[in-house]
């Protein structure tokens, strides 16, 4: 493995933990974004497009 | 969410249901960082009609449905804009999932939620493959407390599963 892809690793670890760490109500309020971000993906037309497709 | 949790509470306070925890995805989040999920799995116990000993949620729908006015979208119930699958323990693992579950706050609404073991516990019973991703989730996060996750997988028969899980995922060749 590369340093690069072993530092970019690292930072997602770093990342995660991170954000494990903070309070459980905190993360329930990015749930509820990722949440919402999925929605918006699935009823994106260009998504519609490419299952019609 | 917190608005969902509250309702929730109600019907516990309203008698419609007993104990319950967050399960699932949501559950994770706990002790994770979190992860997109469009529903909330809230195992509960409920008490069978008088005369009869069979279980049923139909309680749950009058409460929400009849009576709320929530939405149901199949296995769901759309409760303050989120999904909610309310789950009865099908077996006594789920049971103490329940009853071992760790009380909590989101801000100052009160719920509770599975212990990581007993949510491993679950993942690796139903053994799909998002519950063999999350498990490793868990494992790689550090977690898990092998003094709390050995007993219950020796009390629920799960030893074996647990031994395959680790030769597929965890063990190099």
């Amino acid at each position: 493995m590369s340093d690069f892809m072993r530092k970019v690793l690292a930072s997602k670890r770093e990342t995660r933990k991170r954000l494990a760490e903070l309070p459980f109500a905190q993360k329930l309020v990015l749930l509820e974004k990722l949440r919402d971000r999925s929605l918006a993906i699935a009823a994106s037309s260009l998504r519609q497009q490419h299952r019609l497709g | 969410m917190k608005a969902t949790l509250q309702v929730i509470n109600q019907m516990q306070a309203d008698g419609v249901i007993g104990q319950y925890a967050i399960g699932g995805a949501v559950g994770a989040t706990f002790y994770l960082e979190p992860s997109a999920t469009l529903d909330i799995d809230i195992f509960v116990t409920l008490h069978a009609p008088p005369g009869s000993v069979l279980i049923s949620l139909q309680p749950v729908y009058d409460y929400l449905v009849r009576d709320h006015h929530y939405q149901q979208e199949g296995e769901y119930i759309v409760v303050e804009g989120w999904q909610v699958q309310f789950l009865p323990p099908g077996d006594a693992l789920g049971e103490e999932a329940i009853a071992q579950a760790i009380p909590t706050q989101v801000d100052d609404v009160p719920t509770r939620v599975m212990t990581a073991e007993h949510l491993v516990a679950l993942a690796l019973q139903l053994g799909r493959g998002k519950d063999f991703s999350r498990i490793l989730q868990f494992i790689e996060a550090g977690v898990l407390d092998a003094a709390r996750l050995d007993p219950i997988l020796t009390r629920f028969q799960l030893l074996a599963k647990w031994e395959d899980f680790g030769d597929k995922f965890l063990r190099k060749t």
